[in-house]
């Protein structure tokens, strides 16, 4: 039996969430975690731990160790209740990945406890209704979240994935028969081909669970150059207080927006300079976070003064990552001149007359622009869905090189047949008895 | 009842798979009787005169691994061996020998008569007797009453058996033989699913009277593969075969006349194989082919008759006399038998177990052609589990199964029960989920040890193989451990067959697998005392071993993600109409095809992925309680 973890509390933002694990792995997976190879929870005691990623702590959670088979599946589990942050549980749900356990299927708690006598017969009624149910969601989620769409978009591909293997199974199976000979060359082209579209699919994932979750964008830059401004104005509200004293925003705020119909989660932070004090201190520190956990950081630059070395850090802290300078007080006159940003987009923009939002919002969400509602392709939000093109993906590749090795049919078969399962997953299964009757209708197949 | 004899097991049928039950239930220790219509004609081929081929020679290997008798027949039959897809790796490499149809017959029935505890009788079944749900024996049309603890049915197509050429129809087991009608009738009777299939066969042709210089032959392999692990040499002196093309102008001759043809005229209601097409067929489907390809299959040393490979028809003799003539080198050539179209009844395999055991009675199993199945092959190997099955039940032994993750015999039984046929069932290799791991060579070491521990495989043939299997482990040991390195004498001459990009040294292992290497240069370059015992064949097999290894896993790992519920047995009689939230459609479905895993029943047709759900959680808690 391997090891499975899911998220047990609802999605969305919540004041707690529930990882949970079970299988043999559990323990193992949770000293990882903690980082410590010889921790031996009590069972059943909640522990407060620190969850690392590599040196980073990642969140201070409690965590509890079931020991099999007394717990709710009946197999060692872990309860880890963390912040209900989405961004801190998808972190955690990857990084345990990484381990040896995989994502639970729909179900599958219940179903190991079933499995292992957990309960009776007399709440098998529930169970089943508890099934139904989920069935059910999931079949409205299915129909709202794109996997009908996704299995439809898939079927030319995968069309074309059993055209190619009812080639190569003819050439096998019908080796009497008066068969055109295999040209390998277009064979191999093909599966390329297949590989780059499957690819692609599966790298629209990124941006879909950024349209599932929210794109998180983070405003940062020194003190008092009008980020909180920007915030309402953003907003379309006062949320955040707004004076002329360098330092008002202490502590980093959230909120929930939509820009153009795309959940944005927007957070105002503390201005980034010198420590004044402790309070202010930690303020700074939360800066540092909420810009390494953003998607897309804005940096606010006061463009009536020259760039400032508080400016010139925060430029250089943003490094690689994605963002958007917002050069603010346009109604005054400029003094900023900015070159070289490594090709980030700037905007010119007045909080107080609002001159410049509309080119600022756009800029905001032109880095996912594939998420443009009126242009957007499909796009994968279900771990799931990529977990499976991924590996379908990777069952192409193998068969590709097989191909370059000039390995026989039903070697290179055998990943297409990989293949083949990993995206029946998503659309359904094709059954040996399909491909034959292609064969059939495609060859003049028999003596 | 009174009965006039009393066996144990009862074989009704004496074609490929009655032949097997027959013999397998004897030697088993059960006392046994085949029934036959013809005792001359025991073991005949009545289509083509050849056995093996594509999956089919995987099946004849598993036969012999388990202690069958078919590879042993036909290795001393076979007029021209030769192994399919020599040019492909070794996993769909699979034996065909072409048969003298008279010698294979004769063998056979030697092979049966030599069988102690096994009696042979002629006759015709025209009853079964049935009390309480199980059956007791049968009654024969000249009124012997024979009575048993179990029945297998091998009734080929002559149940119900209706034979047409052209607009003609009669009925007919086998062309000149009597249909069975009466046994028909009684599987109706018992409340059976019954339907139509159809298959058909092309003329035989007088050898005198072709110009043989018209066509190209095809010789038999210089170094033949037996079927049989038990066979140390090929003793027939070997033929050859001729290959010929149709012509446009026949083509359009059949065009003209499908009309005459009662698979066109709806005359014809039962389905046919789409592997196994007739001409018109082909020149109809395929009408862009401006040639189809024949061949020209001597049936014997002693005989001049003829079987004309790809031309399977049902049209009328006349016209096929005037057909055949219109291929280039048989201008001038007589038909001695021509071909027919045959419609036959069979029985929904979807009633049985994967014993083969009808499940409703007790002791009645079906194999062959009843279930829906065609080819000599997948009739021997479904006669050998139900001879099996049979005499464990006359003997109070535990039923005897092959799973479809380890034979290709388990895949085809698998296939049948949970999914029934709407065609004749042929075996391919893409029926199996593991055909990398289902290579002819290695059926012994896959199913022996279930041969062995039934009572079908004596002790010299287990000495053997056992001794076969530890040379070959010993070949591994070597095939890894042994090294060419940058200082050895070999090492120059390998680097100019295959470049070695000046690695330090490199095992035999990985060395077999690059380009110009060769299984008779390994073995040259193995050890002394390892060389001296090994064959270059006993290197091949360890070499496919390492070549396909990582590729099973790879397999194994993916169909363990997607399908970790297989092996979850569903109780024997739930009540798929008690599950709550299934619906109607999905627990009839289920219902018909009786799944005895979660495996069979998630490979049955049209059953939603919710279904599923629901049926898993039900077993699991079931599985339990």
């Amino acid at each position: 039996m391997d090891t499975i973890v899911a998220v047990s509390t609802p999605p969305g933002r919540s004041a707690i969430g529930v990882v949970r694990l079970s299988g043999p792995a559990s323990l193992q997976i949770l000293r990882a975690l903690v980082q410590q190879d010889h921790f031996a929870p009590e069972p059943n005691r909640v522990v407060l731990k620190s969850l690392l990623i590599n040196e980073d702590v990642l969140d201070h959670s409690l965590v509890t160790y079931f020991q099999a088979p007394h717990s709710f599946t009946g197999e060692d589990m872990v309860e880890i209740s963390c912040h209900g942050s989405p961004v801190v549980l998808r972190q955690l749900l990857d990084l345990i990945q990484t381990h040896d356990a995989r994502l639970a299927e729909p179900g599958e708690f219940t179903l190991r406890s079933c499995r292992n006598g957990k309960m009776n017969l007399s709440q098998a009624e529930a169970i089943r209704d508890l099934i139904n149910a989920q069935t059910q969601a999931a079949a409205v989620q299915a129909t709202r979240q794109l996997s009908g769409q996704l299995a439809q978009a898939l079927q030319p591909t995968k069309q074309e994935l059993v055209r190619v293997m009812v080639i190569l199974e003819s050439a096998i199976e019908f080796v009497e028969d008066d068969l055109p000979a295999i040209q390998r060359d277009q064979i191999k082209e093909t599966i390329d081909h297949l590989t780059g579209k499957v690819s692609s699919l599966a790298e629209t994932y990124q941006a879909g669970h950024l349209l599932r979750d929210g794109i998180r964008v983070a405003i940062v830059g020194r003190p008092n150059v009008g980020k909180s401004s920007l915030f309402n104005k953003l907003l379309r509200f006062e949320r955040a207080i707004v004076t002329d004293i360098a330092g008002t925003t202490r502590d980093s705020l959230t909120e929930a927006i939509s820009l153009q119909g795309i959940p944005v989660s927007l957070t105002d932070t503390a201005g980034f300079r010198e420590a004044g004090d402790e309070i202010e201190a930690i303020g700074i520190e939360r800066t540092r976070r909420a810009m390494a956990d953003a998607d897309l950081r804005v940096l606010v630059i006061d463009g009536s003064c020259s760039l400032q070395e508080e400016d010139r850090e925060i430029l250089k802290a943003a490094g690689e990552d994605p963002f958007v300078v917002a050069i603010n007080k346009t109604d005054l006159p400029q003094v900023t001149r900015l070159d070289n940003l490594n090709g980030a987009k700037v905007v010119h923009v007045s909080a107080l007359t609002q001159e410049g939002i509309p080119e600022l919002t756009a800029a905001i969400l032109e880095p996912f622009g594939s998420m443009d509602s009126a242009g957007r392709g499909l796009l994968i939000t279900d771990s799931r869905h990529y977990d499976l093109l991924t590996r379908a993906k990777r069952s192409l590749e193998a068969a590709s090189s097989s191909m370059d090795q000039l390995a026989g049919e039903e070697i290179v078969l055998a990943d297409l047949h990989n293949a083949l399962r990993f995206l029946g997953a998503i659309t359904g299964e094709t059954t040996s008895e399909e491909i034959l009757g292609q064969i059939f209708s495609t060859f003049c197949i028999g003596k | 009842m009174v009965f006039d004899e009393t066996f144990d097991v009862l074989v009704i049928g004496g074609g490929h798979a009655g032949c097997e039950a027959a013999s397998a239930s004897a030697r088993l220790g059960a006392t046994t009787a085949l029934l036959t219509l013809n005792l001359d004609l025991i073991g005949q081929m009545s289509c083509n005169p050849a056995i093996g081929g594509i999956a089919k020679g995987h099946l004849v290997r598993e036969i012999d691994a388990l202690g069958g008798i078919m590879g042993r027949v036909i290795d001393r039959t076979g007029i021209q061996f030769r192994l399919l897809n020599r040019s492909r790796g070794p996993a769909v490499q699979s034996p065909r020998a072409q048969a003298d149809r008279a010698l294979y017959r004769l063998e056979m029935r030697n092979t049966l008569e030599n069988t102690p505890n096994l009696s042979l009788r002629q006759g015709m079944v025209v009853d079964l007797s049935i009390r309480d749900a199980k059956v007791r024996g049968v009654v024969m049309q000249d009124g012997r009453r024979i009575g048993a603890k179990a029945v297998v049915i091998a009734a080929g197509t002559f149940l119900n058996g209706l034979i047409h050429a052209g607009r003609t129809t009669y009925s007919a087991g086998r062309a000149g033989e009597p249909a069975s009608v009466e046994l028909a009738e009684t599987l109706k009777r018992l409340g059976l699913p019954v339907g139509r299939l159809k298959t058909g066969t092309p003329p035989r042709l007088d050898g005198r009277t072709i110009n043989w210089d018209a066509f190209q032959s095809q010789q038999a392999d210089e170094r033949p593969v037996a079927f049989s692990f038990s066979t140390e040499k090929i003793e027939q002196p070997q033929i050859d075969c001729y290959i010929g093309y149709t012509t446009n102008d026949l083509h359009e001759r059949i065009r003209k006349n499908l009309h005459e043809s009662p698979l066109y005229s709806g005359q014809i209601k039962g389905v046919g194989p789409r592997y196994c097409p007739s001409i018109e067929d082909k020149v109809v489907k395929f009408a862009d082919k401006d040639r189809h390809q024949l061949f020209l299959e001597p049936e014997g040393h002693d005989t001049n008759e003829v079987y004309l490979n790809g031309f399977s028809t049902s049209l009328p003799a006349g016209l096929q006399q005037e057909l055949v003539r219109m291929v280039p080198g048989l201008e001038s050539t007589k038909i001695i038998r021509p071909g027919y179209a045959i419609e036959y009844d069979y029985v929904d395999p979807r009633e049985l177990g994967p014993d083969l055991q009808v499940r409703r009675i007790g002791g009645l199993f079906h194999a062959g052609q009843i279930n829906g199945t065609t080819g000599y092959e997948e009739a021997a190997c479904q006669g050998l589990l139900a001879g099996i099955n049979a005499a464990f039940l006359a003997q109070g032994r535990p039923r005897f199964g092959l799973r479809r993750e380890e034979s290709y015999i388990g895949v085809l039984v698998d296939d049948l029960i949970t999914q029934g046929v709407d065609e004749p069932y042929r075996i391919f290799t893409s029926r199996a989920e593991y055909r990398l791991a289902f290579r002819h060579d290695n059926a012994d070491e896959r199913l022996s040890k279930y041969g062995r521990e039934a009572g079908l495989v004596g002790d010299a043939a287990w000495e053997r193989f056992n001794q076969r299997r530890d040379r070959i482990a010993s070949i591994k040991k070597a095939l890894s451990g042994t090294r060419i390195r940058k200082s050895d004498a070999a090492y120059a001459a390998l680097n100019e067959r295959t470049p070695l990009n000046g690695v330090d040294s490199i095992s035999l292992e990985e060395l077999a697998k690059r380009p110009g290497t060769s299984s008779a240069l390994i073995l040259e370059l193995l050890p002394a005392e390892t060389k001296r015992s090994a064959s270059v064949e006993e290197i091949e097999f360890a070499l496919s071993d390492s070549l396909y290894s990582g590729y099973i896993k790879s397999q194994e790992s993916a169909i363990q993600r997607l399908h970790a519920h297989d092996t979850l047995l569903i109780p024997n009689g739930l009540n798929f109409r008690g599950l709550s939230g299934l619906s109607h459609e999905m627990a009839e479905r289920l219902e018909r095809a009786q799944p005895t895993t979660f495996g069979a029943a998630r490979r049955i047709p049209g059953l939603t992925p919710a279904a599923l759900a629901t049926l898993l959680v039900n077993v699991s808690i079931t599985a339990r309680a």
